[in-house]
Order: structure tokens, then C-alpha cells, then sequence
């Protein structure tokens, strides 16, 4: 972050070695009060493990004091519009929690499984990592164009996106308030990801808006 | 000297994509760079058949800045070889395919006799390479093999999850060339150069929507030393394109 110039972060468990999400969210949890200033925290769930999924979801937002849930659908194996992830997304409405889901991988979190979800959920704030997309052909990208545009309750983050000129439209079509600066680390060099949000070829108020104020209101921050 | 070994011109209304030459040369001056390579997005003859007039064209409005490759679709036999003719007569530096959009294998026969072609102008063959089937490096690398007097640039260098595996499939088939366009690691393009060398590792972006700042920067990221920096900006480009004939 310091290398970075980049002030504050969402922070999330990676996939733990043995697969506990629970000593993960802990640790998680105990980072964030150790630099309060500098991190918030989510916390992460796996959907499959049902009852016991929302309980820690549950404990993430109730007891952990973590900002929102994230869900990998890649690293833990499932869809993210399948109807047993919605239990663990209740527990993040009823808490006005958003949801960080790991997107763009085939199969399990493409733009438009996830804009279903959204549409499911249109009190809850879902924002998708990637700009909901992973290709290098740009392929999955009117897909989520789409997802966005039906659902208000879905922004995109613009860590390791392919093409410059799909963030500036997500800004042009859908407003700068749709997209998030994310750095993707330790996948992506946030020395690198931070160019994304501040070379694009947008107006500065937009940049500001993507760069921090977005992520700012949405973790209830206050600018 | 810094060389962008791959950016588009096109016009495609039905996308709503315009990148006209102007703008390639907007973004190689916001990067400080010299030289650009274009094409088309798509392919002569089909779906554009003007598509090497719309690259010519550039090519005159901007002679000391861009050279060319031309995107050719292997489907059409006689028709593509003298359309690869044509273009080397007009003065393009090489050829690039895109089998994911074209369904061509990159070591179908129609595909590798292209190639062929291009190596007989010791001209490369600019393949699309990243995660989709029929461009992942373990596809193309069969078309290197067979051409082993051609050389074969692995343009994003395996996209996302290819990575590793292009420069993997590089250290033992010695013709191939990775080019870093878009590949979002600039520690893989340092891991390249270790392993590979960095007369194998060329830069481009992709451009003019991929952007050519950030691309240059993420070479500067990567932390290379001097001389490597430079092969890689723009002195092994230039060695390939000035091998040409």
C-alpha cells in the first residue's frame, strides 16, 4: 500500500491451507483492529457448508466486527446464482452488509450468474472483482455490461482488467459510481492496478470518485 | 527506442469499436513511444475484405511511426496465400491470427501454410495466446514446432492462467517469442526473462484500448536491468522487424 501511495484497503482471507474459514476470518479480524486505520475487513464463507456457512457468516458480521462477506466461487467450487448461496446473502441483508464476490471465472462467476444474483438481492451491494470478467479477448464483456446495466445494486472493480477503454465505458454508460479501484493483491502489483484508476481518460471528479469516494461510502467511511 | 509490437486499427460498427490511427498515435506519444505495430481486429477476406487497405492507409498517414502485420483468415486457401502476398508487397512486417475468433487451429494445415509463407519473408507470426481454447500455448506451440525456421510470438503471453505455461512450453521449443501485452504480472515478464533470456521477451499493449502508459509501466514494474529493458521496449522488436524482406 505504501509503495503504492494507497491509504486504506479491504482486506480478505486467501484460501487457507486447510480449508478452515474460520480461523482465516479470525485472523482476518484480528489484522484489521491491528491497523484500524489503514484496513477494513470481510470475511469469508463457503455457501456449500450450508447451515454452518451462515453461522459463520453470522459470527463474521456479528462477533469478528468485519465490513462484509466475501465469496470465491473459483477457490471454493460453487455457482455463485446457485439457489443455497442465498442463505449466506440474507444474513448479509438483513445486516445492510455488501458482498465481494471473486468474478469472471467460467462456469461459476461470470457477469451474468452474478447479475442474477444481484437481481435476487436488490437491497444488497454486490461488487465483482476482475470488472466481472476474465478474458484477453475482451469476450465476457458485453456479458457484464449487461449485468450492470440491470442491476444498480452491482459495481466492478477494475483490478487486472483487460482493456482501458471497457472501465472508461462502465464510467460513460452506467456512471463512476459502478466502478471500484482494487489492486487484486498479492495476484496483481498494486504499483501496477493503481495506473488503471489513475491514467484512464476520465474527468478527474471521476477518478476521485473511483480511486476512493466510491469505496468510501460504500464501507460507510465517510469520504 | 521503444516499439509497440502489437495495436489495432479498425472500424467495427456492429461493436461499436472505432480505433482509427490518430488515436494509436495519441496513445504512443502519452507513453513516450516510437513505433507501433497494427492490424485489424479482424480478418481479410472475411470479414472485412478491406481490411489490409484500412491498415495501408494508416501505414501512409504515418509512415514514421507504424508498421504492420496482417490478420489473415486461413480458411480461404489460395485466397489468404495471395492476400499475404499482397500485403508483404505493401510493406507489412508480418502476420497475426486469431484462432479463437477464426476456428482455425494454429497447426491446421490451412494455418501452418500461412505461416510458412511469412517465415519465407523471415517474417513473424503474431498469435493470439491466452485462455481460450485453440490459443493457449500448449495449441500453438505445435505450429512452432512444424515452422521451426519461423518465428512465433505468443502475444499476451498465456492471458491470465497460461502463464506459466507459456513460458514453460518457450523453454523447449526455441522459436517462440512471448510478447506481454495485457498479461496483467509484471513479475511474470521478469521470471521470462530469467528464464528465457531477454532476446525472447518483446513488449507490447494492445493498444489503442489496452493502454500503452500502463503497459510500459508495467516493464518498468517488472524491475529489469538496463540492457534487458531495452531488448525487450524495443531492440528485439526492431531486430524482427528489420529482418524482414
Amino acid at each position: 500500500m505504501d509503495d503504492a501511495g494507497i491509504e486504506r484497503a479491504v482486506v480478505c482471507p486467501m484460501k487457507p491451507r486447510r480449508y478452515e474459514l474460520g480461523p482465516a476470518n479470525q485472523h482476518v479480524s484480528n489484522e484489521v483492529r491491528a491497523h484500524a486505520d489503514r484496513l477494513v475487513g470481510f470475511g469469508r464463507v463457503d455457501p456449500n457448508l450450508g447451515g454452518d456457512a451462515v453461522r459463520e457468516a453470522e459470527r463474521v458480521l456479528d462477533v469478528l466486527g468485519l465490513g462484509g462477506l466475501f465469496l470465491h466461487p473459483w477457490e471454493e467450487t460453487f455457482r455463485i446464482n446457485a439457489p443455497f448461496v442465498d442463505a449466506v446473502v440474507e444474513v448479509a441483508r438483513e445486516r445492510a452488509a455488501p458482498v465481494i464476490v471473486a468474478a469472471g471465472y467460467p462456469w461459476l462467476s461470470e457477469g451474468l450468474q452474478i447479475g442474477d444474483l444481484a437481481r435476487r438481492f436488490p437491497e444488497v451491494r454486490f461488487v465483482a472483482t476482475n470488472g466481472g470478467q476474465i478474458n484477453i479477448s475482451g469476450l465476457g464483456q458485453t456479458d457484464v455490461e449487461l449485468a450492470v446495466d440491470a442491476n444498480p445494486n452491482l459495481v466492478l472493480q477494475t483490478a487486472g482488467v483487460y482493456r482501458e477503454d471497457f472501465l472508461e465505458n462502465v464510467v460513460g454508460r452506467f456512471g463512476a459510481d459502478r466502478l471500484l479501484f482494487s489492486s487484486g493483491f498479492p495476484y496483481f502489483d498494486p504499483r501496477l492496478e493503481i495506473r488503471r484508476a489513475q491514467w484512464f481518460h476520465v474527468s478527474d471528479e471521476a477518478k476521485a470518485a473511483v480511486l476512493g469516494g466510491n469505496a468510501a461510502a460504500l464501507l460507510g467511511l465517510g469520504g | 527506442m521503444i516499439i509497440d509490437a502489437h495495436m489495432h486499427v479498425d472500424d467495427i460498427p456492429a461493436l461499436g469499436w472505432k480505433m482509427g490511427a490518430d488515436l494509436v498515435v495519441e496513445r504512443l506519444d502519452e507513453a513516450g513511444i516510437d513505433r507501433g505495430v497494427v492490424m485489424t481486429i479482424v480478418d481479410a477476406p472475411e470479414v472485412n475484405p478491406n481490411a489490409l487497405e484500412l491498415v495501408a492507409e494508416a501505414l501512409a498517414a504515418y509512415p514514421d511511426r507504424l508498421d504492420a502485420f496482417a490478420r489473415i483468415h486461413p480458411w480461404y486457401g489460395d485466397e489468404a496465400v495471395a492476400l499475404l502476398e499482397r500485403a508483404f508487397e505493401l510493406g507489412f512486417k508480418g502476420l497475426k491470427l486469431h484462432p479463437v475468433s477464426s476456428i482455425a487451429h494454429p497447426a491446421g494445415e490451412d494455418t501452418l501454410r500461412l505461416i510458412r509463407i511469412a517465415a519465407a519473408h523471415t517474417a513473424p507470426t503474431l498469435f493470439h495466446c491466452g485462455d481460450e481454447p485453440m490459443t493457449t500455448p500448449l495449441a500453438v506451440a505445435p505450429a512452432a514446432e512444424a515452422v521451426p525456421e519461423a518465428t512465433i510470438i505468443l502475444g499476451h503471453m498465456g492471458g491470465y492462467f497460461h502463464v506459466d505455461e507459456a513460458i514453460e512450453v518457450a523453454e523447449r521449443v526455441p522459436n517462440l517469442v512471448l510478447e506481454t501485452s495485457a498479461m496483467p504480472y509484471p513479475q511474470k515478464i521478469a521470471e521470462a526473462v530469467e528464464r528465457l533470456g531477454a532476446e525472447r521477451v518483446i513488449y507490447a499493449s494492445d493498444g489503442p484500448v489496452c493502454s500503452p502508459r500502463i503497459e510500459v509501466e508495467k516493464v518498468r514494474v517488472a524491475g529489469l536491468d538496463a540492457e534487458a529493458e531495452r531488448l525487450v521496449l524495443g531492440e528485439n522488436a526492431q531486430r524482427i522487424l528489420e529482418a524482414v524482406t
